[in-house]
């Protein structure tokens, strides 16, 4: 059957076939209410929601780690830019992503996707900003996303790395889920269920809200800073 | 000394070489002959598959055919090689002596370094049953704590301190200041700084890090051939204590540090008051402020208060760990003992630029092998 | 060392006790030595939650404390607790205590004694 081809922008897409291979990505959701949080070095971070306008230039801020093999970023990294170009080209199903920005320079991101209304999937967190805990708190934002605003009864979470997995599934008591293979293929799958997430919720979910109005206009676009600690060869 | 930090392009090799090469230009000695080096690393051998490089060391540097030796005790080395390299020169054996301390950590797992590190407590009393060293620093901070009044603020302040001067260190593996609410205090401390070993958190603990320092010594009748700013070692102490802190007479007391501290202060004539600033072996922030009692700068239990009151800030009237201790300046444990002697000599010398303690004359150095059962203790003056 | 009982050791020729087992006295350098059974009963002088456990233990927090005996020798080792406080009684358990490179390793740990 022959589609009719319309140009839009860069890309000819044929309408049937988008509406056979696009998802249902502009799921309505409660959106992610905007908090700060402060960082041992004593800087307030902004986490807030993307819109996928935005992913192509998280996907700029990224791309350095696609080669950086040490602590497992190059993987991490490569997975959350698949991630992320697929829900922006429409191909991963209600997916969402919070950034963390610091004095206006992208920090970190975290993405997740809901896999049903019960369940959760958590793919990735990249802290560009190290040594800085960014990534414990964006992990814990994305969870606080899926759990509170959302109303998940679980999520499901891996660990590429063993800093990731020492930092968080160590850190959260999280149990492994037997019998369920995570999207990502990986050795095991653990679980936060809402019990666990309530049990730390008091020591390991925190911020401010709301976000004062002129910070969070600020932190409406975020530059990309260049990453010192990668080494440039 | 090269900066502290990661270094995955070079080998330890290559950070003792770069180390050694920046000492022997500062002090005019590049074309000149070395009698001995001596090279320290705790764990060349578990971590970067090199055993004796005190040989690799003075083969690469062109230095054939000079004595060399590597010294190994523990986070001690550095320490010792300089106490050794010391002994060499007094005893009439050589004149120019170069001591480099080097180690490559931050390739390995944090586990695997801690286990490493681990094996230099009493096997049998305490690594058996799961002891490490943070285990051992919760444990004397819980005893300072209910016996001294010390407070968990007190631990994060020591931590702010040395960022702060970690970061007017060029030289420092972290020249990030951090602010007190963000490790203490706030609900996002909790999140920032986790529980290591009960009380100890991880902003209490110095950081893994790869690195070299080195100092050439001489003796004192050739030093102008060198320098017209020679930097004395005036005074040296070593002393050991009962291996298993459980064998410790009072488990809340360094003494080996006491009596180290005892004897260089005694060598070099000097007292504890007579120091314008001190180096310590800062691992775990709870172990500044004891070092500081033990050494004889403050009265047992005293330490924290001294801390609060601003005495040990770099403008107060003892500045501890001007370069940022090893919480900040970073911790490559071979190098540490050697970077200590190296920032007492650029302050005497006026070299310290942002972070100079005023009028600098005397300082003090400690350096602590195993959980403080074999400490160094130097007493360095300007000439 | 018997399964049943944590024994330390007393030198004979100067009396002092020493635990775990050692070559020389530490106090007159003798080489002969008694055992000195610890008894049932000690109290804990300090203690920590260890969070950084190493490879080989399961128990996380792990919890390790210093223990004194009569005021006389020292014991460090695990206790079977979470709840532990200074001053806290505490008895002698023989059982597992971790693995070292896969390999099994028992000994004396301490719980509560209420």
């Amino acid at each position: 059957m022959k589609g009719r081809v319309t140009y839009r922008g860069e890309f000819p897409v044929s309408e049937d076939i988008e509406s056979i291979l696009g998802v249902d990505w502009d799921v309505p959701r409660k959106p992610y209410p905007a908090k700060t949080v402060l960082l041992p070095t004593g800087e307030r971070m902004v986490i807030r929601e993307t819109a996928r306008e935005e992913a192509p230039k998280i996907l700029q801020a990224i791309t350095p780690l696609l080669t950086v093999s040490r602590d497992f970023y190059d993987i991490v990294a490569a997975r959350q830019y698949a991630e992320l170009l697929g829900w922006y080209r429409r191909r991963v199903r209600k997916e969402f992503c919070l950034v963390g920005i610091v004095d206006g320079k992208l920090a970190g991101i975290v993405n997740s996707r809901a896999y049903d209304q019960k369940t959760h999937i958590s793919y990735h967190t990249v802290a560009l900003k190290r040594g800085a805990r960014v990534g414990a708190q964006l992990f814990a934002a994305k969870h606080e996303h899926s759990m509170e605003t959302q109303g998940a009864e679980e999520i499901l979470v891996t660990a590429e790395s063993p800093i990731g997995f020492r930092r968080w599934i160590v850190e959260w008591g999280l149990q492994v889920k037997p019998g369920v293979q995570h999207e990502l293929g990986g050795v095991k799958t653990w679980v936060i269920t809402r019990d666990i997430y309530n049990k730390v919720k008091p020591r390991l979910v925190m911020g401010s809200r709301p976000v004062p109005e002129d910070l969070l206009k600020r932190s409406a676009t975020f530059e990309i800073a260049p990453l010192d600690w990668v080494s440039k060869e | 000394m090269t900066k502290f930090g990661r270094h995955d392009d070079k080998t330890l090799i290559d950070l003792m070489v770069e180390s050694s090469l920046r000492a022997l230009e500062d002090a005019g000695a590049s074309e000149k002959n070395v009698d001995a080096v001596y090279a320290a690393s705790m764990l060349a051998g578990e971590l970067n598959n090199r055993v004796a490089i005190g040989s690799a060391l003075v083969d690469q540097l062109a230095l054939i055919p000079a004595a060399a030796d590597r010294v190994e005790n523990g986070p001690a080395s550095g320490g010792s090689a300089i106490k050794n390299a010391y002994c060499g020169i007094a005893c009439g054996m050589y004149d120019t002596v170069l001591v480099t301390g080097g180690e490559k950590m931050r390739h390995v797992p944090g586990e695997t370094i801690t286990d490493y590190i681990a094996t230099m407590t009493n096997i049998e009393a305490e690594y058996v049953h799961g002891v490490t060293l943070p285990s051992l620093a919760g444990m004397l901070t819980r005893l300072y704590m209910e016996r001294y009044g010390l407070t968990e603020e007190d631990l994060a302040r020591v931590a702010v301190k040395n960022h702060l001067n970690g970061s007017k260190n060029p030289y420092a593996h972290i020249q990030q200041p951090i602010a007190l609410e963000g490790i203490y205090g706030s609900p996002e401390a909790e999140v920032n700084n986790p529980m290591i070993a009960d009380p100890i958190r991880m902003y209490h603990c110095c950081p893994v890090t790869d690195g070299a320092a080195s100092v050439l010594l001489c003796a004192t009748e050739k030093a102008k051939e060198f320098t017209d700013t020679p930097i004395r070692i005036a005074g040296i102490g070593q002393a050991t204590d009962k291996m298993a802190v459980q064998d410790r007479k009072d488990p809340a007391v360094l003494e080996a540090l006491r009596v180290s501290a005892a004897q260089a202060f005694k060598m070099s004539k000097t007292t504890p008051q007579d120091m314008s600033l001190a180096e310590l072996h800062d691992a775990f922030t709870i172990l500044e402020i004891v070092e500081s009692e033990d050494a004889g700068f403050f009265k047992k239990g005293a330490g924290s208060k001294a801390l609060r009151d601003g005495v040990t800030a770099l403008e107060g009237r003892l500045p501890i760990n001007p370069s940022g201790g090893l919480k900040a300046r970073g911790h490559p444990v071979g190098a540490t003992g050697v970077a200590q002697v190296v920032e007492l000599t650029w302050q005497l010398r006026g070299e310290a630029d942002k972070r100079q303690v005023k009028n600098a004359k005397r300082g003090f150095s400690c350096n602590l092998g195993g959980f403080a059962n074999n400490i160094l203790a130097f007493v360095l003056e300007r000439s | 060392m018997s399964e049943n009982r944590l024994v330390a050791y007393k030198c004979k020729k100067c009396g002092a006790i020493v635990y775990p087992k050692r070559f020389l006295c530490s106090s007159c350098r003798g080489r002969d030595f008694e055992e000195y059974p610890l008894g049932g009963e000690g109290k804990v002088l300090t203690y920590t939650k260890l969070w950084a456990i190493p490879e080989g233990i399961e128990q996380l927090p792990l919890t390790l404390a210093i223990i004194e005996f009569d005021g006389k020798v020292r014991v460090t080792g695990q206790v079977l607790s979470e709840e532990v406080k200074t001053g806290d009684r505490v008895r002698p358990v023989w059982g597992h205590i971790r693995k070292v490179r896969g390999k099994e390793i028992q000994g004396f740990r301490f719980e509560l004694i209420s």
